[in-house]
């Protein structure tokens, strides 16, 4: 079987894309890591590849606000990004990412540089990093998330996590589409609805706040009982599933 | 040019001092005449930017004249001399040690040991302390000493990757309501400034910050002191580096400006009012990260033979380094700058942050600027090692430095300094408890070299990076206070099948170095060893590394407090078989308080160790597992109450420290590892501050169980009081959990060793000691809880 | 020219809470508080561009407003402190900001300064400046000012 290719998408400060790399190493895609200057150049094009994964990190320091400078450097590119989403190829947005997925708008409604939606600085006013439960929306089309349970262990690290959605309406109509795959068991950022995690109404193009790749083996848990160290962790299953679903 | 520099060969001693105050060189008149010698025998006037490069580079910051210098210690009657104290103390006991997994000790700017199998991977590891710049401007100064010490890890060899940093705090206390001298700031505020510093700058580049410490004490209410350390892989093939005649000197990332004049210098003193503006920064981590990036890629296409970083001094010291054998040739009109206004000495000796010097073959040239403009890092080629051994830095026709490596780096003249043993007075009656036990136990848990410190680790990303396989936060609900980090550094090998890991961590003790600075340096490599020992680690295969922060070294019993130490550290690494592979001094920690009075801080030996995990899926954290399982107190308890928590709480009459007995602890540590190997072991943690009692309580709550106990049958020295036993922080103890199906086998490994059941792990959460008939207290686990989980920020 | 951004009050409560709470451990009793991030480009860009700067790159669409000109954010009765760093301090949230305007403008702004700006209501400017200089400001790397409004 031919490995599906995932474009790991980097830029300066994105930190998490070698761990990135790794996970969709493990579950058997063929990744490479591609930073933007590529793509703005014309080395690399986004529709060569079968996945998409914009890793966690601090993209350009977050300064102004956390994956704004990415987002709006991918403007130029725009019609790529959009034509991806629109043709189902799987695309994960991690934390960073979720950041820089929501600030294009390509999540949840791919259309690029049209925001309905934003993640804003935490209640506590700080960046926070421990480990949270989440509930996964059974009902909801997001293909990540498949056969996860009703809850898991997953760790969060960011200052800007607070997903907001301005308009009531348009709310409305994610929850009702189930498009928010994920929710906080205990909210620790204030967002609304406790949610953690956006898919658009295909199921393909995701983005949370925690870091899957980072409960992807269980020696990564902070509680370790003896007997589940050697296995594989929640985690896993969203690189699984993407790498599964493009095959 | 000054009309004083056009005739500086026939200055007085008064007037070079003058010159040297408002030029703020820091050089003595010994080294002042020993340049005015240079320059008569030379037969020319010095250049301004020629004398900045001498002050640079003879700083103590870069020379280490004190640690590295001649000591004459009177102790008692004894009179004892040592030419270079550094090199007749922790480095013999490395020599002497002579261990095949160090690969880089005390040459580079880290030591490397050998990391996993097979020998590929080298781990680097470095400390370094920003004391004064925090104390001036905390959030930027944490910030650049975070960003100094990664470079450091970064221009070790031909370049490591950084997988940890670490952070070591002292702040006075913050309850402290003595009125401050102008332009210092309260603890609170020095705090909040440091740890929000060192979280965006690690968090933004992406290493995770995740062992450290934090310590209270008076002593440090003007001086604290913000250790920072960094951690990193490197390919044993890329160690070696070696400037060849010829290549080209590149330098990567930031640009230079007037920011961080004089940094060398104002670092190695006394911190004033009129500290300048120009001397603090703030860290810019998307640079150095862009640098990361691109140094990783450029090493490995193999595209320069060395690297080494821009810190204090700036280009003068970094192309003065790397050239030591060469000689170099720079032009700083090629140098990019932010800002115009700048005189060319300036250039030279600015210590703009984010930069990093490589030393390129000519002809690897273009491909290295190709990898630099991919991960849009600035760069510019300032000119060339020539080979000539002449070190000549021009600014367009003008000529700013001209002088022979030689007399840089080995003109500096050294002078014997006194030491003497600091009087103390022991009092070792038996000490006498304030309180009930329980009530102690709360208090201790509340204090604040003991409560959590959640609020600050949760700031970091303490998991970016994906290899933190024990976190400085850990059981059933992330919460508990582990001994030492284990990173898994795939995200630097990429290798998915090896569980090969290090464990970091530390040992810090200024309580024990007031009383006795050479049990402070035992105790901390105890320490150290300890935590290392409980997370599983090859503790046999122990790493260390020295960061001494001390007052001015002018003063005699300072320097008595620093002999000790430094002959505490070679006698522990010798008796533990754990080298030192890097280290760094700090001086002149004292400033003058609000009545004008001098305020040294205590001596303060950081000791940060490594260790390997060879498998991280089998390392251990410290909370309590299973109910029915037993609990062990590994170690001999001893008398004495000196340097604890409890003294600082309420002195209890007894100030005596308990020697440690290293043999017994080396047996005692082998003997456990291998119950852990087999499997015997559920969770480990150590007896330190706040002692015993402290240790249970910690267990108990971050497991969510309780414990019944029955202290009397501790193994303890004889004489030895219930609060000695419960809160005394005599060394070398561990509490440890047992799995039931495996007690037979860990009795028979730790046969003959003073390892005693002192009960056993319980569902109900009660924390319920006694000694023998005695009830010694019976607390909920979750009040004790609630009492340590303080909020500090 | 300053383009001035803050959080719409729908949003806010949790930074100024948190900002009142800093003034009040640094001895300032205020009443009501305001938040703002100031961006100051230093060449004369036309207004469209300024425009397109704040609502395209420096402002979020969902949870802030901004003005062209200071001190618009509708906060009355108190007084308005700004803060920058000094001249001589890098300035790196400046230095990042000027590149990203670099590539949305697809020209050098010149300079960018990074700063903010404190709205605050309470009785004594003497106390404010106090607490300003405590908690809010270093004067070896800060500049600030304060003004009634």
């Amino acid at each position: 079987m031919k490995k599906p290719k995932a474009m790991i998408l980097r830029g300066t400060a994105t930190n998490c894309d070698i761990e990135t790399f790794n996970s969709f190493k493990y579950v058997g895609a063929a990744p490479e890591l591609v930073h933007i200057n590529q793509l703005l150049a014309g080395e690399r094009r986004v529709l060569d590849y079968d996945i998409m994964a914009f890793p966690g990190g601090f993209s350009y320091g977050d300064d102004i606000s956390a994956g704004k400078i990415y987002a709006v450097k991918m403007r130029a590119l725009a019609a790529d990004f959009e034509a991806f989403v629109r043709d189902k190829r799987p695309v994960i947005g991690i934390c960073n990412g979720f950041q820089i997925l929501v600030k294009t708008g390509l999540l949840p409604e791919n259309k690029a540089n049209a925001q309905v939606s934003t993640l804003y600085t935490n209640d506590c006013g700080h960046f926070l990093a421990k480990w949270v439960k989440v509930k996964i929306n059974k009902k909801s089309p997001c293909i990540f998330t498949k056969g996860l349970p009703d809850e898991i262990d997953l760790p969060i690290a960011h200052g800007e996590g607070k997903f907001i959605v301005e308009d009531a309406k348009v709310m409305r109509s994610l929850i009702k589409r189930d498009l928010h795959a994920m929710t906080y068991s205990d909210n620790p950022n204030g967002s609304m609805l406790d949610i953690a995690g956006i898919t658009n109404p295909a199921g393909t193009c995701f983005g949370l706040m925690p870091h899957p790749e980072r409960n992807f083996f269980a020696w990564q848990n902070p509680d370790r009982p003896a007997a589940a160290r050697e296995a594989l962790a929640a985690g896993c299953q969203f690189f699984r599933n993407a790498v599964e679903y493009a095959v | 040019m000054s009309p004083t520099l056009l005739n500086f060969t026939g200055l007085g001693e008064k007037e070079l001092a003058e010159l040297d105050a408002a030029c703020g060189w820091s050089l003595n008149i010994p080294e002042l005449k020993e340049v005015q010698r240079y320059f008569k025998k030379a037969g020319r006037q010095p250049a301004r930017g020629e004398l900045e490069t001498i002050a640079q580079t003879w700083s103590e910051h870069c020379k280490h004249k004190t640690f590295s210098g001649p000591v004459s210690f009177l102790n008692g009657k004894k009179t004892r001399k040592y030419r270079n104290l550094f090199k007749e103390t922790i480095v013999k006991a490395t020599r002497t040690l002579n261990k095949k997994w160090c690969l880089s000790v005390f040459t580079d700017n880290a030591g490397i040991v050998e990391f996993g199998s097979g020998g590929k991977w080298g781990l680097a590891f470095k400390a370094e302390t920003h004391n004064h710049p925090c104390a001036v401007e905390p959030y930027g100064g944490a910030e650049t000493g975070v960003g100094g010490v990664i470079r450091d890890i970064l221009g070790v060899g031909l370049g490591a990757k950084p997988v940890l940093n670490t952070d070591n705090f002292c702040f006075g206390r913050l309850d402290d309501k003595r009125e401050l001298p102008r332009n210092s700031h309260p603890p609170e505020r020095i705090m909040r400034g440091v740890v929000e510093g060192v979280r965006d700058y690690g968090n933004r580049i992406g290493i995770p910050t995740a062992s450290g410490g934090i310590y209270f004490d008076d002593g440090y209410l003007l001086n604290p002191l913000v250790y920072v350390g960094c951690a990193g892989l490197i390919p044993t093939d890329k160690i070696e580096k070696k400037v060849h005649p010829g290549d080209r000197i590149v330098s990567i990332g930031g640009r230079t400006g007037r920011d961080g004049i004089h940094g060398a210098t104002f670092s190695s003193a006394n911190i004033d009012e009129e500290t300048s503006a120009s001397a603090v920064q703030i860290g810019h981590a998307v640079n150095e990260k862009k640098a990361l990036d691109a140094l990783m890629r450029a090493r490995d296409q193999g595209l320069y033979n060395a690297v080494t970083d821009c810190g204090a001094g700036g280009f003068s010291s970094a192309i003065g380094e790397l050239g030591s054998k060469t000689g170099a040739r720079v032009r700083l009109e090629r140098a990019l700058l932010k800002d115009t206004r700048i005189e060319p000495w300036e250039i030279w000796v600015s210590e703009s942050q984010e930069r990093m010097i490589l030393s390129v073959p000519k002809a690897k040239l273009k491909r290295l600027e190709a990898v630099l403009k991919s991960e849009s890092c600035e760069y510019c080629v300032l000119g060339e090692f020539p080979g000539d051994g002449r070190l000549v830095v021009t600014h367009g026709k003008e000529k700013v430095v001209d002088l022979p490596m030689s007399f840089l780096h080995g003109g500096v003249p050294n002078f014997e300094k006194p030491a003497v043993r600091r009087k103390v007075r022991i009092s070792s009656g038996p000490p006498a408890a304030h309180a009930g036990y329980g009530l102690i136990l709360k208090e201790l848990l509340a204090h604040p070299n003991v409560c959590s410190r959640h609020s600050v680790i949760t700031q970091y990303d303490h998991e970016v990076q994906g290899g933190t396989a024990i976190k400085p936060l850990q059981g059933r609900y992330g919460d508990g206070p582990g001994d030492a980090t284990v990173i898994c550094p795939r995200a630097a090998t990429l290798d998915q099948d090896d569980y090969a890991g290090f464990a970091v961590t530390h040992g810090f003790g200024p309580g024990v170095g007031k009383i006795d600075p050479y049990q402070m340096a035992l105790h901390s490599v105890d320490e150290a060893v300890r935590n290392l020992l409980c997370v599983g680690a090859e503790v046999s295969r122990t790493a260390i590394l020295d960061n001494f922060c001390a007052a001015s070294p002018r003063d005699p019993e300072v320097m008595g407090d620093l002999v000790l130490a430094a002959e505490g550290c070679h006698d522990a690494a010798m008796a533990y078989g754990a080298p030192f592979i890097s280290g760094k001094d700090s001086f002149y920690n004292q400033a003058k308080d609000a009545d004008g009075r001098e305020y040294p801080i205590p001596i303060s030996l950081l000791i940060s160790a490594t260790a390997p995990v060879p498998d991280v899926r089998k390392a251990l954290t410290m909370n309590f597992k299973e109910p029915g399982n037993a609990l062990y107190l590994a170690g001999l308890s001893r008398r004495g109450m000196g340097g604890s928590v409890y003294n600082d709480m309420s002195f209890s009459g007894n100030n005596l420290v308990s020697p440690l007995d290293m043999k017994a602890a080396v047996k005692l540590y082998a003997a456990l590892l291998k119950a852990m190997r087999a499997g015997c072991v559920a969770a480990a943690h150590d007896v330190s501050q706040g002692g015993l009692g402290v240790t249970l309580a910690e267990m108990a709550f971050a497991g969510g169980f309780g414990a019944r106990l029955d202290l009397a049958g501790a193994a303890a020295e004889k004489g030895l009081t219930r609060l000695e036993l419960l809160f005394g922080e005599s060394p070398a103890r561990l509490v440890l959990e047992v799995i039931k199906e495996k007690e037979t086998e860990f009795l028979r490994l730790v046969k003959g060793l003073p390892v005693t059941e002192i009960g056993y792990v319980s569902e109900d959460p009660v924390l319920d000691a006694a000694f023998g008939p005695e009830r010694l207290f019976c607390e909920d686990i979750n009040a004790l809880k609630d009492r340590w989980k303080r909020e500090l920020l | 020219m300053i383009i001035e951004i803050w959080t719409k009050k729908k949003y806010s409560a949790n930074e100024e809470t948190a900002f009142l709470g800093r003034l009040g451990r640094a001895g300032l009793k205020a009443g009501a508080a305001r938040l703002s991030r100031l961006y100051r480009v230093d060449s004369a860009l036309g207004r469209a561009e300024v425009e397109k700067l704040a609502s395209g790159l420096l402002a979020d669409p969902i949870t802030e407003n901004y003005s062209l000109v200071p001190g618009k954010t509708g906060f009355g009765g108190g007084w308005r402190v700004e803060v920058w760093l000094k001249d001589s301090v890098t300035d790196v949230v400046g230095e990042s900001v000027k590149e990203a305007i670099t590539g949305v403008l697809g020209k050098d702004p010149g300079a960018v300064r990074f700063g903010h700006a404190y709205y605050v209501a309470c009785d004594s400017a003497v106390k404010l400046k106090h607490a300003v200089s405590k908690t809010l400001v270093n004067e070896i790397v800060n500049k600030f000012g304060i003004e009634k409004i």
